[in-house]
């Protein structure tokens, strides 16, 4: 019971923690990301349209191409982040609205483009591209530990990839000059330009750098929960992910606590529902709890929280 | 030497003529929209071509489809007029979740909540007078009744949020759309459901907002009464926003927040206000997508109405008469797609990827106007230089 519950819940929180970190550069550097959304369902759709097509061309299993598709989702997020680093950067478009237009293009562009490369590629009517769960592994030593031990049981290989790269980003974000100055920007852009660096090319490579990530947690998801890549994808993982960088108050390790909450909330509640019984129908109320979580955490935690001060507001030299 | 000169004095062929045909500022608002539509339309064109398929053929069966353009052939009962009242009747929805969208976007608020508070309003209306049995003149209007007070609650409780926890209405929207999907899914499938269709069970036609099969000069019609109060409550909200008080303070809110206060104005109080006259809007979209277009809920599925409304808004740049042009020129993409799909073998799914290239469009609007106008200066300064020598 206690295994289900921390095996289900880390890999839910984990995915949407890389994802939040995304957001924390992007936010960070003042622009306002709420393509998260979007950008991992982009990021899915082409690290699973790569897998199953080298698997169907040069017949390989498909898990054997799973750090393939991992490195090519992040790369497709990466590609459609620069849509939305263009519009807030380059266009001077309003963030928010930039942000809900690359969700319902990348929504329309993955269905489109599912349904047509089926037909065409493999004759096949069908909105999914089917790429299983990837194995899973336990950590021999550890996984013996009582009750924690499941911390360790049944892992999902992205999850030790999320984490590396989570160390990485919080090493970068906090401790290199690139980080500084990312920080700067979102704070105080006069201050960067001043120092002569260029605020828009920080920017960007900050909002790159959130497409990667988001990327990569899209896909993860595609190769746990769903075991494919279909519209479902669009859960609105990423407007939690979103949610949580907001209680962690823009840093990265309570950010983490923030995951790992919904993922909690989650998975118990599924328990929950196991226990009591509960008829079918019942599932849809525990869905909820998360989102309900989220409300309640919002208003608790909202008023004390401090955004970085110039997110949201484009660059602008002249403007004292 | 002269020949580079005049070149640089009146800029290249392209810059003129976009120029000419986007510059007069007092028809930008109408110019620069179908400036963009033209644009996604190209965009789509690329890719219809690159699928082997004919671009203009496709588009024109879009326009056929839709009722705009005569079909080859009909089937009994029905005719273009009958496909082009079903646009209205599917366009209705769309007028109001955009106005939803645009009241908010006026206040500086973004209800990206549209379908949740759509999605709520239907539920109440459904269950409190769709299975009534009530005679059609009463409720007719009590179902227009409920959708707006059900949408005003809803928006009005996120702008709440936003003004007394400081909760991002973005977020807290997109919240309150997931709680409402998957409670009310919970209530469809446990008190109900119609076992067959797998959806809400039928309302009555008595409460039903668009007559449906309405027998006329031998064809069968369906006629949305929606369609006309949307009508006429865009013009009220064009002359609300354009010559009352609360309008105004509406848009200086959105304006400049800390003008708005120090002017006097109770910004939090208007804030919740502008959040249920959204919901107000999003609930008449509601009722008249769920009690009007159709006349049944389908379980846990979010109105994507809710969500084209933004990009119509935007669109329509948030002036409640270019909403209705942009409602109708998405409304003919989304209708004419499944016979464009039948005929000309472009897959349906299209017509929401030009949707959302008229959006990503539209976000850049702002700027294409900015560069229009810095275009025009700068050549106007050079021509003046060159006088001045």
């Amino acid at each position: 019971m206690v295994d289900t519950l921390i095996i289900d819940g880390l890999s839910f929180a984990l995915p949407l923690f890389v994802m939040a970190i995304g957001g924390i550069y992007s936010e960070r550097s003042g622009i306002t990301n709420l393509a998260i959304e979007g950008l991992q369902g982009f990021g899915a759709f082409f690290g699973a349209l790569w897998a199953v097509v080298f698997s169907h061309f040069f017949n390989i299993p498909i898990q054997k191409l799973f750090y393939l598709a991992l490195f090519l989702a992040m790369v497709g997020g990466m590609l459609f982040s620069i849509l939305h680093a263009l519009l807030c950067i380059k266009f001077k478009a309003n963030q928010v609205i930039s942000g809900v237009v690359i969700n319902i293009l990348s929504m329309a562009l993955t269905v489109f483009l599912t349904t047509q490369i089926n037909s065409i590629v493999f004759g096949a009517m069908s909105d999914k591209f089917q790429i299983g769960t990837s194995v899973r592994f336990s950590i021999p030593g550890l996984s013996q530990i009582p009750v924690l031990g499941g911390a360790f049981r049944n892992l999902y290989p992205f999850e030790i990839v999320i984490l590396v790269i989570a160390i990485l980003a919080a090493y970068i974000l906090n401790k290199t000059k690139f980080g500084l100055r990312l920080r700067a920007c979102g704070d105080n852009p006069h201050s960067v330009d001043a120092a002569g660096v260029e605020v828009s090319k920080v920017q960007f490579k900050a909002v790159l750098i959130s497409g990667a990530l988001s990327g990569l947690g899209g896909i993860s998801f595609a190769y746990s929960i769903s075991t494919n890549f279909s519209p479902a994808i669009y859960m609105g993982y990423g407007y939690l992910a979103i949610a949580a960088l907001i209680f962690g108050n823009w840093n990265i390790l309570p950010t983490l606590g923030a995951c790992l909450l919904f993922g909690f909330a989650r998975s118990g509640g599924y328990i929950l529902g196991q226990i009591l019984k509960m008829p079918s129908t019942f599932s849809d109320l525990i869905m909820t709890l998360p989102y309900v979580l989220t409300l309640l955490l919002l208003i608790f935690f909202s008023k004390s929280n401090r955004a970085p001060r110039a997110l949201g507001e484009i660059y602008d030299k002249g403007k004292r | 030497m002269s020949i580079k000169k005049e070149d640089k004095r009146k800029g290249n062929i392209f810059t003129r003529i976009i120029l000419k045909l986007l510059g007069n500022e007092r028809w930008q608002h109408l110019t620069i929209p179908i400036f963009l539509i033209f644009l996604s339309f190209v965009a789509a064109s690329i890719i219809i071509i690159a699928l082997g398929k004919n671009p203009i053929g496709a588009f024109y069966n879009l326009l056929q489809g839709a009722g705009i353009l005569p079909k080859p052939s009909y089937a009994g009962y029905k005719s273009m007029l009958t496909d082009f009242l079903s646009l209205l009747n599917y366009m209705t929805p769309m007028i109001f979740a955009s106005l939803a969208v645009a009241i908010g976007l006026k206040g500086g608020l973004f209800n990206i909540g549209v379908s949740g508070q759509m999605l709520l309003a239907g539920f109440f209306a459904t269950i409190i007078i769709g299975y009534s049995g009530l005679n059609w003149v009463v409720a007719k209007p009590l179902v227009l009744v409920v959708g707006v007070i059900a949408g005003g609650i809803l928006g009005g409780i996120i702008g709440f949020l936003k003004y007394k926890f400081n909760i991002n209405e973005v977020v807290s929207s997109i919240m309150f759309n997931y709680i409402v999907q998957y409670v009310l899914s919970f209530f469809i499938h446990s008190y109900y459901i119609d076992p067959v269709s797998r959806q809400s069970k039928y309302i009555s036609d008595a409460a039903r907002l668009t007559l449906v099969n309405l027998e006329l000069i031998g064809l069968k019609m369906d006629i949305s009464i929606g369609f006309v109060i949307a009508i006429i409550l865009a013009i009220v909200l064009k002359i609300f926003f354009d010559k009352s008080r609360l309008g105004f303070e509406i848009k200086a809110v959105g304006a400049n927040p800390k003008g708005a206060k120090y002017a006097g104005i109770n910004v939090g109080k208007t804030m919740i206000l502008t959040m249920v006259l959204s919901g107000v809007f999003a609930g008449l979209a509601g009722v008249t997508y769920y009690l009007g277009y159709f006349a049944s809920i389908q379980p846990k599925v979010l109105p994507s109405v809710g969500f084209d409304g933004i990009a119509v808004a935007l669109l329509g740049n948030t002036n409640p008469y270019g909403i209705i042009g942009a409602s109708f020129i998405i409304s003919i993409i989304d209708r004419g797609s499944t016979y464009m799909s039948s005929i000309a073998g472009v897959r349906k799914e299209i017509a929401s990827v030009i949707t959302g290239m008229i959006l990503l469009f539209s976000a850049c609007s702002a700027y294409i106007q900015y560069k229009i106008r810095a275009r025009k200066d700068s050549l106007a300064y050079m021509a003046g230089k060159e006088l001045e020598e």
